[in-house]
């Protein structure tokens, strides 16, 4: 196990817009780090409208909630599912039949403190919307991602959640940009991460393309992660580096164009090594 | 070959993508200041009021909605009259 890590990291995904990508972004960054071999955990605190587990494909395996550790009705340890792909990956599932007000930041940061004890890496998938979700969801993070999509609605959420995440006195913000289309921004009609990076002024984390395969994946309930052909693959994976410290440059965007399709076909006819 | 180079300069003044980003320019600014477009309005109007009152001013004041960082900010320009 290559741990170079000296303390655990509660990392929180936000957006402010629904339908970004948290919740992909959360399952492929989780899974990406729990194959390097570090130890990681993921709680998905959009209670009421839970959707990791179906992410991960471990919706079969819940039984046990976090609004029934909070109340006391099981154990932490009970209610994580561990995920048999990924030793060392574990979840908390959130409630389906219970809303945001049912726990309290203060509950948060206590569940988060006894899972620092035993993992590297301690996700959030943050609820979409800036209301008590978002507020329970940011109270034990060290650090935030943001996720958002070249398009002016995500962008706005994205400014704002940025916003009230500085008014909190969080210093370490990144964003992450999922869905681009490098053929779109060539051609005019798309927002680029130079545009996104200079409205919203903060450190760019990492860039997603637009990738078909991530619709394949999800139906399944497999993290894209594990198709080695897939950029949006390929993109998780670098950050899930990045995550660790180590220093990845930014992926090389294909365009779609004619061109690039024809390199990418003489790519896929020649033997593999 | 001019007419081609007039229309790809053309697609770029009013590409989508170039749209996108003077509103977002627009409507970050008032969000970060909590304000809205007629709100900036009034006051413009009021502080070159206010300036004229008491000195006469020269030329055209300008007072606009700049942006520095995540933060926004008046950038105020009022020329004064000389003696």
């Amino acid at each position: 196990m290559e741990n170079n890590q000296t303390r655990s990291e509660v990392i929180v995904v936000t957006s402010g817009k629904g339908g970004v990508g948290k919740t992909t972004t959360v399952a492929n960054l989780s899974t990406s780090l729990a194959r390097m071999g570090y130890k990681v955990a993921v709680m998905d605190l959009d209670i009421g409208l839970k959707k990791l587990d179906l992410i991960l494909g471990l919706e079969n395996r819940v039984i046990y909630d976090i609004v029934q550790v909070i109340e006391g009705e099981c154990t932490l340890k009970q209610a994580l599912v561990k995920d048999k792909r990924f030793p060392g990956l574990c979840m908390l599932p959130a409630a389906q039949t219970r809303n945001k007000d049912d726990i309290t930041p203060e509950q948060v940061q206590t569940l988060c403190e006894s899972l620092k004890q035993e993992f590297d890496y301690i996700f959030i998938d943050c609820p979409a919307g800036i209301e008590q979700g978002f507020k329970n969801s940011i109270a034990a993070a060290d650090k935030a991602i943001v996720v958002t999509n070249p398009e002016v609605s995500a962008v706005r959420d994205a400014d704002r959640i940025i916003g009230m995440l500085e008014s909190a006195q969080y210093k370490d913000i990144h964003l992450l940009v999922n869905r681009i289309q490098n053929d779109m921004i060539k051609s005019g009609n798309m927002l680029s991460i130079e545009d996104l990076t200079q409205h919203l002024c903060i450190n760019l984390l990492g860039i997603v393309p637009e990738d078909r395969n991530v619709i394949i994946s999800t139906n399944k309930g497999e993290p894209i992660i594990l198709n080695e052909r897939s950029q949006a693959a390929q993109a998780f994976n670098n950050i899930a580096q990045r995550i660790t410290g180590r220093d990845v440059p930014f992926l090389e965007l294909d365009d779609h164009s004619f061109w690039s399709k024809l390199r990418g076909l003489g790519r896929n006819l020649l033997p593999a090594k | 070959m001019l007419t081609f180079i007039k229309n790809v300069f053309k697609q770029d003044q009013h590409s989508s993508r170039r749209q996108a980003n003077d509103r977002l320019r627009v409507v970050l600014a008032h969000d970060r200041a909590g304000t809205s477009a007629e709100l900036m309005d009034t006051i413009k109007e009021e502080i070159i009021q206010v300036i004229a009152k008491h000195i006469e001013i020269a030329g055209n004041p300008e007072v606009n909605f700049i942006r520095e960082g995540r933060h926004s900010a008046l950038d105020i320009s009022i020329p004064i009259k000389g003696r």
